[in-house]
């Protein structure tokens, strides 16, 4: 018995209508930008926030390379248990990404951006922040978001939202992004526009 | 921009068990799939009380493709699918315990993942394995070669004694 795998974490409670609720969860986040969406509960043990967690479980499959922010070990060994999704060496290799340090994670264009003909070969960003109350205040726009929606990121890096203007811009290519914190997640699609909204 | 394939994608790195290891855990876990659901929860009984249990993944049904070959020795074929049931669970603590049997039948899977669980533990395994895998093993070599036997006195030779113009 392998020390990994005597530290294997439990899935979904009730695999099939957890998956269902998370996936159901992901489309809304993704259908309307900016709208807050709840995942449900944590599991015990495991070092990953509740919204991270579900959606790994619940969007991955052995058809899948996940890239892992911290390397993954412990988890990629979880996940690849439960859902028999790889690592991904390289962000370029991944169809999913775990970002918990969003602080020290890589250019947007370093991870698959998909191709003119199959742009839905690109990645999905799972990113964990530390609030979405705190932050400096954003305005989204966008389909989905009816009249500009106002949106607060903690710990997102500055740079970022530059970065996400040059991902806007490649549409129909480009990455996505779920934003996580603790049991609730956040969609940021590529076709949302983001803007900073002056300090008053 | 190509979609990551299965070179691409690393694996995850675990110590492997020694191979006197995995034969032996192999032998117990043939010869608990092929006992029946009521031989384990007998077997159960001689466990004493156990240790509280945590569920890794609950059984689930699913389906596996059987492989066949002609006579045994020709080319691989997909013979069908059958449908199977596995669970994972531990004990506080202890090792993971894996259950796979053929059928739809969640208790046996998760019993054979207990009795897994318990025979990877060393104040467990010693008694287990001589008053639960062992007799089970007897028993059902007892009934393979009960049939086998069964099926050789009914075997019908067939030969010619003379051939070709008397």
């Amino acid at each position: 018995m392998t020390a990994a795998a005597q530290h294997l974490k439990p899935g979904f409670a009730d695999p099939v209508h957890d998956a269902q609720r998370a996936f159901r969860a992901a489309l809304d986040a993704l259908a309307q930008p900016g709208r807050r969406v709840d995942l449900g509960q944590s599991i015990p043990g495991l070092a990953l926030s509740a919204a991270m967690a579900h959606l790994l479980l619940a969007l991955t499959d052995d058809g899948s390379a996940v890239w892992w922010q911290d390397g993954g070990a412990a988890t990629a060994q979880w996940l690849r248990f439960h859902t028999g999704a790889g690592v991904a060496p390289t962000p370029q290799a991944a169809a999913f990404a775990s970002i918990l340090e969003p602080a020290g994670m890589p250019a947007l264009e370093a991870f698959t951006q998909g191709t003119a003909e199959s742009p839905e070969l690109s990645a999905t960003l799972l990113i964990e922040v530390r609030s979405f109350n705190e932050g400096p205040a954003l305005q989204w726009h966008g389909p989905g978001i009816a009249n500009g929606c106002g949106v607060r990121l903690d710990g997102v890096p500055p740079g970022f939202w530059t970065h996400w203007q040059a991902n806007h811009a490649r549409f129909p290519q480009g990455v996505d992004v779920i934003f996580t914190c603790g049991a609730q997640a956040l969609g940021l699609p590529r076709t949302t526009r983001v803007s900073r909204v002056a300090k008053a | 921009m190509t979609k990551p394939t299965a070179a691409t994608v690393a694996t995850v790195a675990t110590a492997p068990a020694t191979p006197a290891e995995n034969s032996h855990r192999r032998r117990w876990l043939a010869v608990l799939a092929r006992a029946s659901r009521a031989e384990l929860e007998a077997g159960l009984l001689l466990a004493g009380t156990l240790p509280a249990i945590e569920t890794v993944r609950p059984p689930e049904v699913g389906m596996t493709m059987l492989r066949g070959r002609v006579g045994g020795t020709g080319d691989a074929f997909n013979l069908g699918e059958a449908s199977l049931t596995r669970c994972a669970l531990r004990f506080a603590g202890g090792a993971l315990g894996v259950g796979y049997t053929l059928g739809r039948d969640r208790r046996k899977a998760e019993l054979v993942a207990v009795f897994d669980a318990l025979l990877q533990d060393l104040s467990h395994s010693e008694t287990l394995w001589r008053n639960v895998v062992e007799p089970l093993q007897l028993a059902q070599q007892a009934r393979v070669e009960a049939a086998s036997r069964a099926a050789a006195s009914s075997k019908v030779d067939f030969f010619t004694l003379v051939r070709g113009e008397a």
